[in-house]
């Protein structure tokens, strides 16, 4: 499900090759790095300076939820903040709805906030000094909609986040959970197409933090907004993202769908992470089986056409229950209508464990 | 003996400096005098206007919705006191003085505190000013502005101004300086106008900062306006600076009691005022 390529693959927010360099003497490095391509260390050595994001491209598309995970800095925190601008960007192009960012003048970036990007912090940032209702309705006044409008809009986007009883409380009355929620309606009341998250989840206990998880992706799913979500947490992201960015150093390691992270790590430093998890529901049928002719050849005197069948898209935990419903040890995948690989005992084994999923020829 | 020369020197412009002041400059203080008396003026009308049991009540009226019944009818009791020792027109006096110099520091110190929370260097420049008003010993202010102002009420609303203002000032530009930084990237993330995130955001925020600096700026003024009696401001310094002189002890005593009950009725209703602007803070 959480693989499924999205209908229009319209780019809303574009970064290419950006770089964020902190430091006195930023621009210099700025410069070395453009003519002379000098890496991070290289920049800190000579420069003295910090790579914050270095050379970073990445693409969200419409109805996309965009997660980039990383530790602490990585980098992931001020990747997000380029995107809105909040940090200006050293190096580098940002296009978001088409218009390069950089180039906005301040009203018109200030239009561009207030429309069409909203942002969620992981300290909220609700306004001691307003009930809740106020605070939903935040960004709505800020854009002049009148007080009865934005106060409806407002109320509208509490209920949806399961606050509809609490508009006339004050932030200090709520618990850590019912403020991310406020948080989360003062961004979808504004209506925005993007939705930035900065680790908005992190703070919380684990058991709110999964429902507010599974909360925020029906919710941005249903209502087809955008979203670009911070985490270290990679079992956040997986949950979370269509697909997912590493982060490391600045530097982004690995793009791809949570399948592609844990199934094919670009490097040892994602597959240390992905090795705690589970890949029970994230490995398909596709990435676990074995070319037809393979199976043949090692068992000669088994039938393919009489195995129970199944379609590429199955995970493991469908191809566990249909291999305990056979008395085979084997599975077949069938794509428009041919067997295009067999999954066996062995295949499923490898496929939990996360090792190379070729079988030995020797079988 | 050279320093007593330079000493000599120094103080010939001092004096100088106040004489061609005072004699090039006698339209401004006119004026600066006319506007100071004609405010107290105006205010101490207002509380004349009611006789003291009707202030007494109103007092009481406040107490109770800000604090609390007790403390109501404390205070009630307190200022019918005031009345009973025969000090009332005194007390009111007082009263108008602290409440205008009050204002008149306000008004000048809260927006000097603003532009000095947003631009740095105007505040490190203004703090060797403040740190000097406030190390200075009081009396000094009351000289040069006898000179310019002559005898009486307006010399000791200046004085008063002058010692009130730097609190209100510090307080201001602290809370606007003190904003979260999480609100500053709020009010940014959500696209405010420069306008919108010192109204919506910072100045919210600098409210507890500021009402402390409103209540700090109070006390100074009764502290300032008694010793000002020396200058005939009237009301209960002069009525203590008499009795020194004449040695009155009871009456001393009587306007010295009288002051205390001011001074803690106006703290506690300011600070609850204060308590209760802060809403649903945490």
């Amino acid at each position: 499900m959480k693989t499924a390529m999205n209908d229009s693959n319209e780019v809303l927010v574009d970064c290419q090759n950006v770089w964020k360099i902190f430091g006195a003497r930023a621009p210099a490095a700025v410069k070395a790095v453009s003519e002379r391509g000098l890496s991070k260390k290289q920049v800190l050595k000579d420069f003295d300076c910090v790579v914050g994001v270095s050379d970073a491209s990445l693409q969200v598309c419409r109805g996309e939820i965009f997660c980039i995970m990383g530790l602490s800095g990585s980098g992931k925190s001020t990747l997000i903040r380029l995107l809105n601008r909040l940090i200006e960007p050293s190096l580098g192009k940002i296009t978001v709805k088409g218009r390069e960012i950089a180039k906005l003048n301040a009203a018109e970036l200030r239009d561009m906030r207030a429309r069409y990007i909203g942002m969620v912090f992981q300290s909220v940032a609700l306004l001691p000094y307003r009930t809740v209702l106020e605070n939903a309705a935040f960004g709505l006044e800020v854009r002049g909609v009148a007080r009865d409008e934005r106060n409806k809009t407002a109320r509208a986007a509490l209920e949806k986040v399961g606050l509809a009883d609490w508009t006339a409380r004050y932030p200090s009355e709520l618990s850590g959970g019912m403020q991310q929620r406020v948080g989360l309606a003062r961004a979808l009341a504004a209506d925005p197409e993007i939705i930035l998250m900065d680790e908005p989840f992190s703070a919380l206990d684990p058991l709110i933090r999964r429902q507010l998880q599974d909360e925020f992706r029906q919710l941005t799913k249903s209502l087809g907004k955008s979203a670009v979500f911070i985490t270290h947490d990679l079992e956040e992201a997986i949950r979370i993202g269509d697909r997912i960015a590493i982060m490391k150093d600045g530097v982004i390691v690995q793009v791809g769908t949570a399948e592609d992270i844990v199934t094919k790590p670009a490097d040892d430093y994602v597959s240390d992470f992905v090795a705690g998890i589970s890949r029970i529901h994230l490995v398909k049928a596709h990435s676990v089986m074995r070319p037809v002719a393979e199976f043949q050849s090692a068992h000669p005197h088994s039938d393919v056409n009489a195995l129970l069948r199944t379609s590429p898209e199955a995970d493991i935990g469908e191809l566990i229950d249909l291999t305990m419903q056979s008395d085979r040890d084997a599975v077949a995948v069938v794509d428009n209508g041919t067997i295009v690989g067999i999954v066996t005992t062995r295949g499923l084994l490898r496929g939990v464990a996360g090792s190379p999923t070729r079988e030995p020829v020797a079988a | 003996m050279d320093t007593s020369i330079i000493a000599d020197i120094f103080d010939t412009w001092t004096d100088d400096a106040l004489g061609w002041i005072s004699d090039n400059g006698e339209w401004l203080f006119e004026a600066i005098r006319s506007v100071l008396e004609g405010t107290y003026d105006g205010i101490l009308w207002l509380l004349q206007l009611a006789p003291f049991y009707v202030i007494a009540i109103l007092g009481a009226l406040l107490g109770w919705r800000l604090i609390n019944l007790l403390s109501g009818l404390l205070i009630g009791a307190a200022l019918v006191f005031c009345a009973l020792m025969g000090l009332w027109a005194e007390t009111m006096s007082t009263l108008g003085l602290v409440a205008t110099a009050t204002i008149l520091a306000l008004v000048v110190g809260i927006p000097i505190g603003i532009v000095a929370g947003f631009v740095r260097r105007f505040d490190s420049a203004l703090e060797p000013v403040l740190d000097l008003i406030q190390t200075l010993p009081p009396y000094i202010y009351l000289l040069p502005a006898i000179a310019l102002l002559g005898y009486g009420p307006a010399t000791a609303l200046i004085a008063t101004v002058i010692v009130a203002m730097p609190p209100a000032i510090r307080l201001t530009s602290l809370g606007i300086r003190m904003t979260p930084h999480e609100f500053i990237e709020l009010g940014q993330a959500s696209g405010l106008t420069p306008w919108q995130m010192f109204s919506k955001i910072r100045l919210p925020f600098a409210i507890p900062s500021i009402m402390a600096g409103i209540n700090q700026s109070l006390m100074m003024a009764f502290g300032m306006v008694v010793i000002a009696g020396i200058v005939g401001s009237g009301g209960l310094g002069e009525t203590i600076y008499g009795a020194v002189r004449t040695l009155d002890i009871a009456t001393s005593i009587n306007a010295a009691i009288a002051i205390v009950i001011l001074t803690m009725v106006l703290d506690r209703l300011t600070q609850s005022a204060a308590r209760s602007a802060n809403g649903g803070r945490r």
